[in-house]
Parts: structure tokens; C-alpha cells; sequence
């Protein structure tokens, strides 16, 4: 979808992205039965005790629950997934103990006015009784013709047949259906003045040669069975009230299922088998064959994703969310979904682990770009990550093919987090890449913020900086050392062709090129944590695991693969406490160190205090270095791009300089950390300082302590500090807050 | 430490209670704090910013 289709967005386009969810939708069972009876809901209210309540929702599926609990051959069986575990559920003995303990068997009577429009049935057999009754329940002015002179058809000859006959009379005794009993019907010149007429006349009569407005065949007529010929009058019944009140036919919808329950985690359970003579269930055994069944319904995504299960809703509540709330106006009309928007890691899961391959993260990132191309994003969610951006696209960026040379093979791409990481994880690898490959590099971003904020413009401003760049280098191939980088890439620049680090490392044999490398022995026994991006590219995926391996780490496996370590998406201030949550889970899914591949993943372990290395650490037998804070990260990104421009591409270049970076901050580490942890740099801390100071806009206590802000276009920000001596200061706090202040009430 | 006058550096005047107008996502409201009866800067304590401020910023970003 590109930013016009945004602007014109459709709720049909947001709610195509989650139709083919099968929440809800009819289990194996459920499928195969010619009634659709509503399976789980029936068994629920079995298990329950609730059997009155069973007993309405079989009848108002199959219209003769004595019949059909009698002769039905049960087809859901076949299709039950407990087949296997413990034996398909007794459906059919559920049902009989159903209708024999149901007391009121009379249809609750509602005051519905006599309808003018006059249908005939001809055949008063199974199928023409079916639809009989539901014409008439609904006041349709209803007669059967029969050329018999009793109603039953087939199942006059069946040894039950009183019992049947009896279930007939009970049904239409309170309806006014009006019978004709030995009317055999030759042509339609017997049946005028009928609005509609359905012929259910049994197999024995051919079927009428030509189709004719307002006539509906069914039941033996049509090749039906018995079970199928009930199933018919129901649904015909629809279809015939569709019919006189618009004149439209409709085609009958049966349910269907075409997804497949999971049951890899159930436990065989046996069959419970009937104790009582004639094969009844007694109370007990019915409710416990009843817990047995599994009620397929299937809400994976929910179950493996924090954010899913804490708001606690499914593809499609969430696709009809987004687009109401595109058209929301506040304060007339408020966001309703603003929280799980901007609380999405988009990592891709639910969408892995989906049989219809929905994308939850794809319909919440439909919601930030249709925010931020309306101008009603909350701009203090995301400002953070986009001003890094900025910083990496800017200040940090560089580009060459390296000293003489202006065009190359390969380019190196790290992306902007991995030297911010470790300086030496960007120029050690492209001292390793440079003994084998023709490699130049771009120091840069791929527009992962842009893309988690749903802001377009920017996006698409840094896409055309990357072609454009790439051009200037002779269009070579990428090399990626961030799967996020190389995701995005092949979603939004696949024109250009990308490898990753880690593949062409094991296909190469570059890493460790001595036969094994001295990495810290603290990781001679870890586990691989596959960054989130990686799901789907088991390339990637399979290269780490050979190139680590081959280095002679033992490896073992973590549950699932490429859950988001929590940074996707850069939830971190839109919902901390989900954040929190996520980043301790999965530091947790093992006592073994992680060794990583994703410089985001490596940060949020770090800060987890779990035992971490970034493949790079193993690869170059380096120690994992302590997380930098975030000055100490721009200060690596600037020291990568210093360092690389001065011996590769043979340049000087200057960090930028700014008045305050000469102010001496003091700051214990438990405020350094808590002011890290709020994403506050302390370059913004010294910057706010400097300015105050100069211009002498601060406020002071008796005690010398003073407290300055400075106002940035998301957030507002405050320092408590106290001066120490010329240019030197002690942090004492900093925070900020999101609202502006307008000034004095004029009211007050 | 809220207990405690502080005092506007520029204009040299202890800082009064006064209603302030806010403004969050095209919403406004008013709200008592320290403001320099002078120039009218507003001083806002953490445990204003991080606490109450914090509470009504979430409640407008999910309208």
C-alpha cells in the first residue's frame, strides 16, 4: 500500500488483511456436518450442564432433533481432531442425551404478524417438512401438497417412524401449515397464486426440465440424502424468504473449514464409552466426553504474543479497529486503538506461526502511517528513534568505495546500531570483507524508525538517499549485517540484491580464518537468540549457527525462534510496562548466554544483565563490551565514521562540535541510569544546562539548587542540578514531559 | 522539595501559585503551578512531570 492508498484508505483494504482469519470459524467437525450445527458452542453448554440450552442450539440447527439424533451418520466423526487422541467425540451420544433429557421440547412462541407472501411446497417427505417449518415459524402463509395420504415420504417404512411422526405433529400442532394430503401436483398450473414454490417431491420424480423464476428443487429431487434433505429445507427456507422479499436469489451458505486445529501439545484422553443398556451417556459421562473435546477454535497469535494477549484482541477486531479509527476526530470522535498501535513490535510472529499468514503488525503499522499522514500521531512516542535516525543519516553517515576508487562489488552495510555498539565490530569486519571481496562502505540507516513510526515521508526521503548512493558506488551488491536492514531492503528497495554478513561468512570461510577464534570462554556452551527480523530467512538463521559452530561453540536451541527481544517496533515509551515485560521473558527463556546477531538484541540484554555477545564478539574474539549509554553510542557511531574515513577512504573528517560540549556533568550512576533508561542523552542534559546558564533563565532554591528546560518539538526538558564550580555541575535529576504550557489562565 | 520557594534567576522574584494553560495533542487545560509572577516562566517538578502529567498525557494519547 503506498502513501496515496493510505490516503484513501477503505475499510474493506484494512479488513482484507485479516478476512482469512479463522477465529471463530468452523471447526473440523463443524464442517463435515450437513447442518453446521454450531459444535463448540453445543458442547460448551453440555460440559457446563446447561443442556436445555444444548438442546436449543441442536434443534435450531437440524429442525428435528429426534430425527435427526436417530438416524444421522454422523460425518463430524471423521473429522474430529481427537481421532487420534483418544478417540473422535461421541457427538451423536451427546446429541440423543440431549434430546432425552430435554423437558420443554415446544419452540418458544413470538408474537410475529401472519406474512402476506404464499409459498407451496410440494412433498410433504423429509426435505418439504424441513422447510415447511421454517417457512411457517416464520409466518409465511405455508401449503403442502402430498400425494400420499400421510406426511414422511421415505421414512414411513422405518421402524421409528412413530417416533418421527410424533416429533411432525408436536412441530406444527401450534403452526397454521396448511397440509393437502392425496393432491399429487402435475404442473405449475396447480400452484398459482404462490409466490415461491419448492418441489421436494423425493427421487422417484424427475425433476422439472426448465428452471423457473421463484421455484427452488431440493431435497431427493436433487440427488440429496436424508440428512442433507433436512439440512435443504433449512436453508432453502432462507433463501425463499430472500427471494419474495427482494426478488434476489441467493446462494446458500454452508459452513465450512479449511484450517487445520493444532494439537501438538494435547494429551491422549480415551473415549468415554456408554455404561447404561441401549448405549445412552448417563449426566457424568456426558459432561466428561463433553471436557474432552477440544473446541477447536484457533487464537495462536494471541497466545504467543505479549502484546496480543494483553489487549486481548484478535486480527479481525483489530482490522475493524484501525479503520474506525481512521476516521476518528477528536475531541468529537476519539482513537480508540492508539496504545496496541504503538505498542506492536512488528516482529513478524503471529504472522509466522499463522496458517492464513495474517500480519497483525502489517494492519497496527496501517494505523501509524494513517496517523501521521493525518497530522494526529502523538509525535513524543517515536521522536526519540527518529532523531537517532536523523543523527545516523547525518552527522554519522558515510559513504565511499574506499581510497582511489569510486566504484565497488560489494558495499558493506552495518547499519546504524552495530558500531554504536562496538566501533571495532564495523572496522574489524570491513578489514576482514576488504582480504576477500572487492568491498566498500555506507555508514547510514535503513529507515527502521521511520518505518516502526509510520512516517512515510521520511521513509521514502531516505529510501531515495540509498539508491542515490548506491548508484554513486556502481550499484553493488549490500552486505548486511543487521537483519532489520536487510528486511527492509528486500520489502521496500528489491531492486537491489543484499547478502547477509553471516552467509557469506560461512560460505567464504572469512570468519576465524586461523581454524578457530578466541572468543570468551564464558560462551563456550550458548544458546543462538535469532533476532525477530530473521523469521522467515533461515539462510541467515542456518549461516550464524555454521559460522558460530564452526568457531567450536556448543549450541543449543531455544524453544521458538525470532520472538522480538521487545525493541521492534520501538515500543519502549508508548507502553514500558509491555516492554518490560517482553524484554524479561525472553531474557529468560534460557540459562545459557545468548550470543546474538542483532546489535538492537545484543542492547536490550545487556540492559537485562543477561549474559550476551553479539556473533561479531565470537567471531572476533572480542570481549562483550558493557552497553554504552546513548552519548556513548553516538559517540561510537561518530568514532566508526572518524576512523574509517581516515584509513579507508584516505579523508579527515570532524565530529560535529557543539558550545556545550565543554560543560562537566557529575552524575551519580544511578541518575545516569535512570536518565539512560528514560532516553534522555546527556548531551541533552548538558545542552539544556549550558543554555540556561548563559541566558540565565533558570530557577533557584535557597540551597543552590537550580532547575532549567528546554523546550524540543516532542518533549519538554527539565534538569535539577547544582553548580560545583566554573562549568562543572551535579545532575541532580532529569525528566521530561510531553505537554507544552501555554501561559498564564486569562481567566484567572 | 516542593516545600522549598524557589526563586526566578532572571527577575529575582519568588514564584506563586498560578493557573497555567497545557496543551497535549490540540487539547487544553489548566493546571496550578509555580510560575514567576514577572515573566511568567513556569517551573514544573519531577514528580509533577513523571506523576499526574504523566497519567493525563497517556489518557489524551489514547483518545
Amino acid at each position: 500500500m503506498n502513501r496515496d492508498d493510505i490516503n484513501r484508505l477503505q475499510a474493506e483494504d484494512v479488513s482484507a488483511l485479516a478476512a482469512a482469519c479463522v477465529n471463530g470459524a468452523a471447526p473440523p467437525c463443524g464442517g463435515a456436518c450437513p447442518f453446521g450445527v454450531e459444535v463448540r458452542s453445543f458442547i460448551q453448554k453440555v460440559e457446563k450442564g446447561r443442556d436445555a440450552a444444548a438442546f436449543k442450539t441442536y434443534r435450531d440447527a437440524v429442525v428435528f432433533p429426534i430425527l435427526v439424533s436417530a438416524l444421522c451418520p454422523a460425518p463430524c466423526e471423521g473429522a474430529c481432531v481427537r481421532a487420534a487422541l483418544g478417540g473422535s467425540i461421541d457427538l451423536l451420544n451427546l446429541e440423543r442425551f440431549v434430546v432425552g433429557r430435554a423437558k420443554n421440547t415446544r419452540r418458544d412462541s413470538y408474537v410475529i404478524p401472519q406474512k402476506e407472501k404464499r409459498i407451496a411446497i410440494v412433498g410433504a417427505g423429509a426435505a418439504g417438512l424441513s422447510a415447511a417449518l421454517c417457512l411457517s415459524l416464520k409466518r409465511y402463509r405455508v401449503t403442502v401438497f402430498e400425494r400420499e395420504a400421510d406426511w414422511g415420504g421415505e421414512l414411513r417404512t422405518h421402524a421409528d417412524f412413530g417416533d418421527f411422526d410424533a416429533e411432525f405433529r408436536a412441530s406444527f400442532e401450534p403452526l397454521d401449515t396448511e397440509f393437502h394430503f392425496n393432491s399429487e401436483i402435475s404442473g405449475y398450473g396447480n400452484l398459482t397464486g404462490f409466490d415461491a414454490i419448492y418441489l421436494a417431491t423425493g427421487r422417484a420424480v424427475p425433476a422439472p426440465a426448465e428452471p423457473r423464476d421463484g421455484v427452488f428443487l431440493g431435497g431427493g429431487l436433487v440427488g440429496a440424502d436424508l440428512m442433507n434433505s433436512i439440512a435443504q429445507g433449512r436453508q432453502v427456507a432462507t433463501q425463499i424468504e430472500a427471494y419474495v422479499q427482494t426478488g434476489a436469489f441467493t446462494e446458500p451458505v454452508a459452513a465450512q473449514c479449511d484450517w487445520t486445529p493444532e494439537t501438538d501439545d494435547v494429551p491422549d484422553v480415551p473415549r468415554v464409552i456408554p455404561s447404561q443398556d441401549g448405549g445412552g451417556f448417563t449426566v457424568e459421562e456426558a459432561r466428561a466426553e463433553a471436557a474432552r473435546c477440544l473446541k477447536c477454535d484457533c487464537d495462536k497469535c494471541v497466545r504467543g504474543c505479549e502484546m496480543l494477549a494483553r489487549f486481548h484482541k484478535l486480527p479481525q477486531k483489530i482490522a475493524s479497529e484501525v479503520y474506525s479509527d481512521t476516521r476518528a476526530n477528536p475531541p468529537f470522535a476519539a482513537h480508540t486503538i492508539t496504545r496496541e498501535a504503538y505498542s506492536c513490535n512488528d516482529c513478524g510472529y503471529c504472522k509466522s506461526g499463522c496458517q492464513k499468514g495474517i500480519d497483525v503488525g502489517e494492519i497496527l503499522r496501517l494505523s501509524r502511517r494513517t496517523r501521521v499522514a493525518a497530522d494526529s500521531a502523538p509525535p513524543a512516542l517515536h521522536d526519540y528513534w527518529l532523531r537517532e535516525m536523523d543523527f545516523s543519516t547525518e552527522p554519522a553517515a558515510f559513504v565511499s568505495a574506499g581510497i582511489g576508487k569510486n566504484t565497488c562489488e560489494y558495499v558493506f552495510f552495518p547499519g546504524c546500531q552495530l558500531g554504536a555498539y562496538n566501533p571495532a565490530h564495523v572496522t574489524r569486519t570491513l578489514e576482514l570483507l576488504r582480504g576477500s571481496y572487492d568491498v566498500g562502505i555506507y555508514l547510514g540507516c535503513c529507515g527502521a524508525p521511520a518505518y516502526w513510526a509510520g512516517d512515510d515521508a521520511r521513509l521514502e526521503a531516505n529510501l531515495a538517499q540509498i539508491r542515490d548512493n548506491r548508484r554513486s558506488l556502481g550499484a553493488p551488491k549490500f552486505i548486511f549485517a543487521c537483519t532489520t536492514c536487510a528486511k527492509i531492503f528486500a520489502e521496500l528497495l528489491p531492486e537491489i540484491e543484499g547478502v547477509s554478513l553471516y552467509s557469506l561468512l560461512a560460505e567464504s570461510g572469512v570468519a576465524a580464518p586461523s581454524g578457530t577464534a578466541d572468543f570468551p570462554a564464558a560462551f563456550a556452551h550458548s544458546v543462538i537468540f535469532d533476532p525477530c527480523a530473521s523469521n522467515g530467512d533461515e539462510e541467515t538463521q542456518n549461516a550464524v549457527r555454521a559460522v558460530v559452530s564452526g568457531l567450536g561453540v556448543e549450541l543449543d536451541e531455544l524453544p521458538e525462534r525470532g520472538k522480538c527481544c521487545g525493541y521492534g517496533g520501538n515500543i519502549q515509551l508508548a507502553n514500558p510496562s509491555l516492554y518490560d515485560e517482553i524484554t524479561a521473558n525472553r531474557a529468560a527463556e534460557s540459562d545459557l548466554p545468548y550470543i546474538v546477531y542483532c546489535a538492537n538484541c545484543r542492547q536490550v540484554f545487556a540492559e537485562r544483565g543477561k549474559e550476551c555477545a553479539h556473533i561479531l564478539d565470537i567471531i572476533l574474539g572480542l570481549d562483550p563490551a558493557p552497553s554504552p549509554d546513548i552519548d556513548g553510542r553516538r559517540r561510537n557511531s561518530l568514532e566508526v565514521k572518524r576512523v574509517i574515513a581516515d584509513s579507508f577512504a584516505g579523508v579527515s573528517v570532524s565530529p560535529p562540535e557543539n558550545p556545550w560540549d565543554s560543560v562537566v556533568l557529575k552524575i551519580d550512576a544511578e541518575t545516569a541510569e535512570r536518565a539512560d533508561r528514560k532516553l534522555i542523552a546527556q548531551s541533552e542534559i548538558r545542552e539544556a544546562i549550558f543554555l540556561a546558564e548563559r541566558d540565565r533563565v533558570y530557577f533557584e532554591r535557597s540551597d543552590g539548587v537550580r532547575q532549567c528546560s528546554q523546550a524540543k518539538p516532542a518533549l519538554v526538558y527539565w534538569v535539577t542540578y547544582k553548580p560545583l564550580r566554573e562549568n562543572e555541575y551535579k545532575v541532580i535529576d532529569a525528566y521530561y514531559h510531553r505537554m507544552k504550557f501555554e501561559g498564564a489562565d486569562d481567566n484567572d | 522539595m516542593t516545600d522549598e520557594i524557589w526563586r526566578c534567576a532572571k527577575c529575582d522574584k519568588p514564584l506563586e501559585k498560578r493557573k497555567t494553560v497545557f496543551n497535549y495533542l490540540g487539547r487544553s487545560f489548566t493546571h496550578e503551578v509555580d510560575v514567576c509572577p514577572k515573566c511568567g516562566a513556569v517551573l514544573i517538578p519531577s514528580e509533577l512531570a513523571e506523576g499526574k502529567m504523566a497519567e493525563v498525557e497517556e489518557q489524551l494519547e489514547d483518545k
